[in-house]
């Protein structure tokens, strides 16, 4: 379990930080969020596609990671196995606590139950010997401006995508060597065809507002559904030729 | 006789008077140059009768239709899912005697029909192990039992998990469909009173003579006219004098006692099914809506006094009942001899109501509006055609729920009142239902028994209540219907588990409510 508490350089001086396991918080995971700005890299691995939140149903961006429940492909011998690792999981283990009401700021927060913390010196110490912060830290806090910048382009593509009728539910029937064909529900992708339809002053409109290419990088990004299937083969392969 | 068919009048801005625009406008495209013209006049101070809350999977399709978001209709008309109908105590009256008519078709009915491996399998089991048909052949009774609905938040709006249709305040949807049909398809409203009735020579009506509120005069011309004016059937039933059949000799309710019931908490559960319970001379309606239940006593006073009607009524809700206002309906059972005469067809309760068991109103208004709509004559030559089929085809509808309804109580062992016992006899059952209930002794139910196009139950409605009321057929001569007992474990084996599936999986009714006032459905 998680447990989230506000980051301060005099209560976590002496933590380290082993930045190697935090592909750990994403293990038992089959999907995880994922924002615009790194489309551009996730489309080398992983398909992009929707999922909508079980508690809102709203939908959210989300890069594959595996088929089944828990899933998570890319991860074997206790490591992430990519050559990108989405940003949810490089900022791990920290995060933007809820908005102060005094200071009107969104602190910083860390989960000290994190993997990747500890307090014998294993990787690198998060604060210096004065207190300042360290390279790590540093890079973390840009992850998270990034996730939070994102957040906002993801909700104007996303607008736009349901205004221009852009999405529809992805359905595949998958099969595999060696386990039980599967059904991908509850995934949705861009609608080729209404794509195709756009009329001059819609395509007009998405030129203009740059969500030509994440369109096209989420079409395209379809084909990694593929390089899934085949790690899932590799995987679960007698012959284990990883 | 060759003016084509452009203006049409509706008479009536009540459920029926806005379906009906709404279907025609939509069908129509009246709002991209279309030549068709709807227009619906209102009497300003005509109440609608506002009771008719129950509705069928239909709904979805007029919904749809019409170009209304789900998320709007279920924030603004108070409404909820409903998965069909609970019948209590309509077998022998004692406290845990219930069946479901859900709306999901029993598991594998359009390949193999379950019921007579269901019945074979219940005549060995003892007492203990029996399973009621509708839980044996389908998920949704669990759900029901459960209070959950029949989708979630992740759902698209009109799509299902549990097929379903809604619950509705009568009065607000009216006004969202008014908003919906003026603003956006281009419906033209009027609201005075109907002062006169003007006729061409052939007889077919010219124009209505109308009032406003603040005395202005205006004559409203017409090629179709539809009579949505309720009860009083303005122009199908007064003007025209189409005779009504009574169907009182085979339904015998013909009172209605109706109660707005609010719930105990903001939050208590809303159930998601129609709650019908049989009383000593009628039976207890109970419709979960969002802010409060619509209850209400529907008997028959032949054999009840008001004052008994009442006091069950009473006893049904319990101690808040002093506090509630009663509205008492009379309710004329039947329907008019025919519903389209010359230029003016009759929608809704002109053309006829009967006792809502089965929440049949709405849903004859939606299917006379579709068939209007789709076969709208292209002039007055072709229309006497039209009215003819239409007629043709929704008098069969009405025998059909006729003898539909009549099949709820002709199996009943109850014989607390002549009510009950009346209903058995044969004298009061149409032929057409005894010749069924002949055939469905040696097998069951099946869709050869209902050939029509225009047929409004399947024949899986009629498995639901015959084997809910604990009808035997004897399969003894026709044992070949249980060729298959393969098929017939693996689907009681599916639905078991599609019941472990759906109410895991499933939130309560009130809690997607909830979700979709907060967050809505999205469209895909």
């Amino acid at each position: 379990m998680s447990n989230l508490v506000q980051l301060t350089a005099c209560e976590h001086q002496s933590l380290y930080l082993d930045p190697n396991k935090c592909g750990q918080h994403g293990s038992h995971l089959n999907m995880i969020p994922v924002v615009l700005s790194e489309f551009r890299q996730l489309i080398t691995q992983y398909p992009i596609v929707l999922t909508k939140n079980g508690d809102t149903g709203a939908f959210t961006f989300v890069a594959l990671l595996g088929f089944a429940e828990g899933e998570n492909l890319f991860w074997h011998d206790d490591e992430w196995r990519s050559i990108y690792l989405p940003l949810q999981i490089r900022r791990q283990p920290f995060f933007v606590g809820p908005k102060d009401s005094e200071t009107g700021e969104h602190p910083l927060c860390i989960d000290i139950n994190s993997p990747t913390l500890s307090k014998e010196p294993k990787g690198s110490p998060l604060y210096g010997e004065q207190g300042e912060e360290s390279e790590h830290l540093q890079e973390a806090k840009q992850h998270l401006a990034q996730l939070l910048r994102g957040e906002a382009d993801n909700q104007a593509f996303l607008q736009l995508l349901q205004e221009l009728k852009l999405l529809q539910p992805l359905s595949v029937e998958i099969a595999f060597e060696h386990a039980n064909p599967t059904r991908l529900n509850g995934l949705y992708t861009i609608d080729e065809k209404q794509f195709n339809n756009l009329s001059d002053a819609q395509l007009l409109r998405l030129h203009r507002t740059q969500f030509f290419e994440p369109i096209y990088m989420m079409i395209a990004s379809l084909g990694q559904i593929y390089s899934l299937i085949e790690m899932k083969n590799r995987r679960d392969s007698p012959v284990h030729n990883r | 006789m060759d003016k084509p068919t452009q203006k049409i009048v509706i008479v009536g801005g009540g459920t029926a008077g806005w379906i009906t625009a709404g279907w025609l406008a939509a069908h129509h495209k009246v709002t991209s140059g279309s030549p068709v013209e709807v227009i619906l006049v209102e009497s300003p101070d005509t109440p609608s009768i506002g009771v008719g809350e129950g509705t069928w999977p239909t709904m979805r399709n007029s919904l749809i239709k019409m170009g209304i978001s789900e998320t709007d209709f279920i924030r603004e008309c108070d409404a909820t899912f409903k998965q069909g109908a609970k019948f209590s105590k309509w077998v022998d009256g004692s406290d845990d005697d219930f069946y479901y008519h859900p709306l999901v078709l029993p598991q594998g009915f359009t390949q193999h029909d379950l019921a007579p491996y269901w019945a074979s399998l219940n005549a060995e089991s003892n007492e203990k192990n029996k399973h009621s048909f509708s839980n044996a052949v389908c998920f949704q009774e669990s759900v029901c039992e459960q209070g959950l609905a029949p989708k979630t938040i992740r759902t698209a709006e009109y799509s299902d998990v549990a097929n379903y249709a809604y619950h509705l305040d009568a009065g607000k949807f009216s006004q969202f469909l008014q908003r919906h049909c003026t603003e956006k398809l281009g419906v033209t409203y009027l609201s005075a009173h109907v002062t006169g009735i003007n006729e061409h020579c052939n007889g077919d009506i010219a124009s209505l003579t109308t009032q406003t509120t603040d005395k202005l005069e205006k004559e409203i011309e017409g090629d179709l006219f539809i009579d949505c004016s309720g009860f009083k059937s303005l122009l199908l039933g007064q003007h025209y004098q189409v005779p009504f059949i009574d169907c009182s000799d085979v339904l015998f309710i013909d009172t209605a006692l109706a109660v707005h019931v609010p719930y105990d908490e903001e939050d208590s559960p809303i159930a998601s099914h129609t709650i019908s319970t049989a009383q000593e001379a009628g039976w207890i309606w109970d419709i979960g809506l969002q802010h409060r239940r619509g209850v209400g006593h529907v008997y028959s006073s032949r054999y009840t006094d008001e004052a008994t009607a009442m006091q069950a009524l009473a006893d049904y809700i319990g101690p808040k009942f002093d506090s509630l206002t009663v509205r008492k309906i009379p309710i004329k059972s039947g329907h008019r001899e025919t519903f389209w005469h010359k230029n003016c067809v009759a929608v809704g309760l002109s053309a006829g109501f009967l006792e809502p068991l089965e929440a049949s109103a709405i849903v004859l208004v939606e299917l006379s509006a579709q068939m209007i709509s789709e076969q709208l004559p292209a002039n007055r030559e072709v229309m006497d055609i039209v009215a003819k089929r239409f007629n043709q085809t929704f008098n069969y509808r009405w025998e059909r729920i006729i003898d539909f309804l009549k099949l709820h109580y002709i199996l009943s062992r109850r014989c607390d009142s002549d009510f009950w016992k009346d209903n058995r006899d044969p004298k009061t059952i149409p032929e057409s239902l005894q010749d069924l209930m002949k055939v469905w002794q040696h097998r069951a139910p099946a869709d050869m028994d209902f050939t029509s196009n225009n047929e409004v139950f399947p024949a899986a409605s009629y498995q639901y209540v015959l084997y809910g009321m604990g009808f035997d057929t004897d399969y003894s001569v026709t044992s070949h219907l249980l060729n298959d007992w393969q098929y017939a474990h693996r689907q009681f084996a599916k639905n078991q588990h599609l019941i472990e599936r759906a109410t895991a999986q499933l939130p309560s009714n009130r809690e997607l409510i909830n979700k979709i006032k907060q967050y809505g459905f999205s469209q895909i």
